[in-house]
């Protein structure tokens, strides 16, 4: 089988050998025949009628090269190739059809294959499993994303080699780092010492971590570099080993440089340096509680031992993990809880999932939107297949008589079908390749919506092996696919009735191409239908705002703890820094806030409220700390009580009082249309829980997590003694460059080595935090758009070819009599017809769909009937525009012309 | 006079070419030669039939052919037997054997006439 592909290949140095092979031969007949006396040119004559014909043998030792098939599908393709070149437009327009489906297919595939299919390039990774604790209600002290445990948990873990292999921990943060100038803003990771041992990922050089460097806290200041970060930042230097960085103003050891294409095992989250654990204080600045259970801020993996499957080592740690959780629960520092709490905290049980893919937030927030993008670009290539099946049937039809001419000399009808399929998958191959030059494109506008955090993303735009051969295997699909009408309708036409039939009948594939412009149809109103919804969201998004005022807003964050502070001197100079920049002329206001909006991430607890009576909230709460500017600079009403003040964020031993401000969504929830001023919370849910804290005010809702969510908030003054970091936000007067240039002035004189993040417009936050939204709205306009395009490609193909069909009934029926109007009508009939069955197949189908795409719209519903019914209009304008022309042509046939052609 | 002469039978010609290597590697024209000579030209070959057969022969693995320098001093593509060759040559060798002798049977016993 692979030795007539490879002659393929050769066939040229074939073809030179066999013919000195033959010149040999000839000439030494031609010299033998000389020497027994015949003249040379007799001689020349008769060798060359002993051998036969030269060409002849050529051709019959190329069989025997490439044996017949291959023979048999070159000269298909020769032929598909010249008739392709004989009618370029027809090329052109099927050539690109392919190019569009399979180019944006390509394209997102890449996407969905980089974020949601792809595995860690270690060692077996379908061996790794990712830990979680269910049932488990957050109660205790947790930061971080997603599946979040406790670092003894993980040590816990190591113990049970029944199961694993081995288990590693680790958590993503953001360090400052110092490679010998400024200090940069810079992702990290923070593992346990058998995070490499465990993923089996090796060294570039030097060495990685060992279990030893995570044994005893706070002694082993090493780090490990990402290759990608040693050949950007140290240009590959080969010493780099034993060389000192700075993480957080601690100084560590350089020991290694990890393999090269391992970025870590959360794809959004890119580490630029790896940090053991035992260095969590120096890497995490103030946190000490590295060996506290009951703070959980790591994801903890696992790798099965071979012989166990994740459901097995589930059940078999259940018994080990019951007892854990009944020693902890009588350790003298566990907190006092409810019996019913207690309850549901010893009946919380380990899960394991599989994890060869790692561990991605941003795998969370993007999979199912991919997607959804993944199956409409899926439907957009079939719709874009149906087309050149469309064009293929009419150039069959076209080519009827040709191909019954073949049939009739004995061709075989299964000759004749592979002579159509190769045609196919020709214009699909052609396609796909321009497809495939065409995807990076397309991949770098794609990611370009995805949101970038500091690390340096790691979706490639570029092509890659994996790439090449799904482009390759969806053109041939699509080749095949579009290729089988047409051949399946070559096969089975009666070749009498066929070479009867008069030039230019040939009805054949008109019933079957108006079966495909259905469908087409039926697909399109599906994809404007969602385009329109997709389109309203990000509109109603655009429109609803964040709930304050972002013109002239800008926002920045330091972070001085991170440079070696202490919380007190932190303090100190935030303050300072505020200070200034409120007196500043090109300042109107401005504020600090201790968690940044617009991010995605809030800070979230259960609370007890009491007012008639004592309640807990039934959900989270987001709250967040904000000085006593917030409100006034960002231009958020207080509808109800007052605003914080000065004297609000002085410590209770110096006069201050314990204060809140509530948003309106909170107020309604809790406390049911009454007034919520005077009611006194507290934070956390058990039964003495303290509420010394008194609501003064109530608040305009304004987005925290993002523009979508609405939810309950409180707001606590910023203690002056807690401000060890914030985000400013400045609300400017006059140019902003200047005023950006004044506040970078004030803080650089501040200190000099302070990093200072970039400053962003809240307008921009505000976009950028709904990148996901607008990244749907533009692709299911685009994807609405070409599906439009393409089945008004198809209909207008279809009624302008039954107008060709149906020139002479058109033209009988005006020499009896029929009126334009009627004229019109017959042929616009047929794609009213169309139009209304393929909306009659894609309104219920809508109605199926409506649970895929809920989640992702905001104030419309999925069954909008303003929405169906805008595209239903849309949709029988645009296929009747495209039918009337043909239609209007077909009216103004000369009945004696029409007649005449036969 | 050309009923003096049989046609080569359907599928011996790859059977003589195998004999024919089996003595010693020859060029293309050097079999077409041998096999006119050994048949004392009672068998026909059609000299053009030679190659498609060699190079078949040739995919099939069961000869193997280099370039090398022919007693005339030109360069001429040799073939010689391979291992897998010289048992086909036996297998096929046998079997004909097998089958002139049941045709003998037959033209012996057999038939009403």
């Amino acid at each position: 089988m692979l030795r007539p592909l490879l002659n393929w290949f050769r066939l040229r140095r074939l073809d030179n050998d066999l013919g000195r092979e033959l010149q040999y031969h000839l000439d030494r007949r031609i010299d033998d025949l000389m020497r027994s006396g015949v003249p040379e040119l007799a001689a020349r004559r008769q060798a060359r009628l002993e051998i036969g014909g030269l060409t002849q043998i050529h051709e019959e030792v190329r069989d025997v090269w490439l044996t017949r098939w291959l023979r048999d599908f070159a000269y298909d393709l020769r032929f598909s190739v010249r008739s392709f070149l004989r009618t370029p437009l027809f090329t052109a327009t099927a050539v690109l059809s392919f190019a569009l489906g399979i180019g944006a297919t390509t394209a997102i595939y890449s996407l969905v294959d980089q974020v949601v299919l792809h595995a860690l390039p270690v060692r077996e990774p379908q061996r790794l499993v990712l830990f979680d604790w269910k049932g488990l209600t957050a109660s205790v002290n947790a930061f971080g994303s997603y599946n979040l445990l406790s670092y003894p948990l993980c040590r816990d873990l190591q113990q049970q080699e029944r199961f694993f292999d081995g288990v590693f921990c680790r958590a993503a943060t953001t360090i400052s780092l110092s490679t010998g100038g400024d200090s940069v803003p810079t992702a990290a990771e923070i593992v346990s010492g058998t995070y490499f041992p465990v993923l089996g990922v090796q060294p570039s050089i030097g060495r990685l971590f060992t279990s030893t460097d995570d044994d005893v806290p706070g002694a082993s200041p090493v780090v490990v570099l990402s290759y990608d970060f040693w050949s950007t930042q140290f240009a590959s230097a080969a010493d780099v080993v034993g060389r000192k960085v700075l993480v957080n103003r601690h100084p560590m050891t350089i020991i290694g440089v990890a393999a090269r294409g391992f970025r870590g095992i959360d794809i959004g989250e890119v580490p630029s340096l790896w940090i053991p654990a035992a260095m969590s204080a120096d890497a995490l600045p103030g946190f000490d509680q590295l060996l506290n259970r009951r703070v959980r801020w790591m994801q903890i993996f696992g790798r099965l031992r071979t012989d166990i499957t994740p459901a097995e080592a589930q059940a078999g740690l259940q018994p080990w993990f019951k007892a854990m959780l009944a020693e902890d629960a009588r350790r003298p520092e566990f907190p006092r809880i409810t019996p019913d709490r207690q309850q549901r905290y010893l009946a919380s049980a380990l899960e394991l999932t599989p994890a060869a893919q790692g561990h991605s937030p941003l795998r969370r927030r993007l999979s199912q939107p991919l997607w959804v993008l993944f199956g409409a670009t899926g439907v957009l290539l079939a719709l874009a297949c149906m087309n050149v099946a469309g064009l293929f049937l009419a150039r069959g039809s076209a080519r009827g008589r040709e191909i019954f001419t073949r049939l009739a000399l004995g061709a075989s009808r299964g000759r004749i079908g592979r002579q159509l399929l190769s045609d196919s998958i020709l214009v699909a191959l052609a396609g796909g390749l321009l497809g495939t030059l065409l995807a990076p494109a397309v991949m770098a506008a794609l990611i370009a919506f995805l949101p970038r955090e500091v690390a340096p993303n790691a979706l490639q735009s570029s092509l890659n092996p994996r790439l090449l051969v799904f482009a390759t295997l969806v053109s041939l699909i699509a080749g095949v696919l579009s290729g089988l009408a047409p051949a399946a309708q070559a096969g089975t036409r009666s070749l009498m009735a066929a070479l009867t039939e008069r030039a230019g009948g040939a009805a054949g594939g008109l019933r079957l191409r108006r079966i495909i412009v259905t469908v087409q149809i039926a697909v399109t109103v599906i994809l404007v239908v969602g385009a329109a919804l997709f389109g309203r969201t990000l509109f109603a998004l655009i429109a609803k705002g964040p709930g304050f005022d972002t013109s002239n807003l800008i926002s920045f964050g330091i972070d001085p703890v991170r440079n070696g502070y202490s919380r007190a001197d932190a303090d100190r100079l935030i303050q300072s820094i505020h200070r200034e920049i409120g007196a500043l002329p090109s300042v109107q206001s401005a504020a600090i806030v201790n968690n940044p909006l617009l991010t995605g991430g809030s800070w979230n607890i259960q609370m007890t409220i009491q007012a008639d009576q004592r309640v807990t909230t039934d959900r989270e709460v987001r709250i967040n700390a904000v000085s006593p500017e917030f409100f006034t600079t960002l231009g958020a009403r207080i509808v109800a009580g007052r605003d914080f003040v000065e004297s609000d964020a002085r410590p209770a031993t110096e006069g201050g009082l314990c204060v809140a401000i509530v948003n309106e969504a909170f107020a309604s929830r809790y406390f049911n249309g009454r007034s919520p001023l005077g009611g006194r919370v507290g934070l956390g849910t058990a039964p003495d829980t303290k509420t010394a804290v008194e609501i003064v005010g109530v608040s305009a809702n304004i987005s925290y997590r993002g523009v979508r969510e609405e939810w309950e908030q409180v707001y606590f003054p910023l203690a002056s003694c807690a401000a060890s970091a914030g985000t400013f936000y400045v609300r400017i007067r006059g140019p902003r460059d200047a005023a950006i240039q004044s506040i970078r002035t004030i803080v650089h004189q501040a200190d000099p080595t302070l990093p200072l993040g970039t400053f962003r417009t809240l307008d921009e936050q505000v976009s950028r935090s709904l990148t996901t939204e607008r990244m749907l709205a533009a692709l299911s306009a685009g994807f609405g758009a070409l599906a439009l395009l393409l089945s008004v490609v198809g209909l207008y193909g279809v009624v302008s070819f039954s107008v060709a069909q149906r020139t002479r009934e058109i033209g009988l029926r005006m020499a009896l009599g029929a009126t334009r109007l009627a004229t019109v009508w017959l042929l616009l009939r047929d794609a009213l017809m169309m139009t209304t069955i393929g909306i009659a197949i894609a309104l219920p189908t809508l109605w199926t769909l409506r649970r895929v795409v809920e989640s992702q719209l905001y104030g419309v519903t999925p069954t909008d009937p303003t929405t169906l019914a805008a595209a239903t209009v849309l949709l029988c304008t645009t296929t009747l525009l495209a039918a009337l022309i043909p239609a209007r042509r077909a009216s103004t046939v000369n009945p004696a012309d029409a007649l005449r052609l036969e | 006079m050309p009923s003096a002469r049989f046609p080569i039978p359907q599928g011996t010609l790859d059977m003589l070419i195998l004999q024919i290597l089996s003595l010693e590697p020859a060029h293309g024209y050097g079999i077409a030669q041998r096999l006119e000579q050994i048949s004392k030209s009672v068998i026909q070959i059609n000299q053009g039939s030679l190659y498609p057969a060699l190079h078949r022969l040739a995919q099939k693995k069961w000869l193997k052919a280099e370039w090398r320098q022919s007693e005339t001093g030109r360069d001429a593509k040799f073939y010689a037997l391979t291992a897998a060759g010289r048992k086909q040559l036996a297998a096929e060798k046998d079997d004909w054997a097998r089958l002139a002798r049941a045709v003998q049977v037959i033209f012996d016993e057999g038939g009403p006439c």
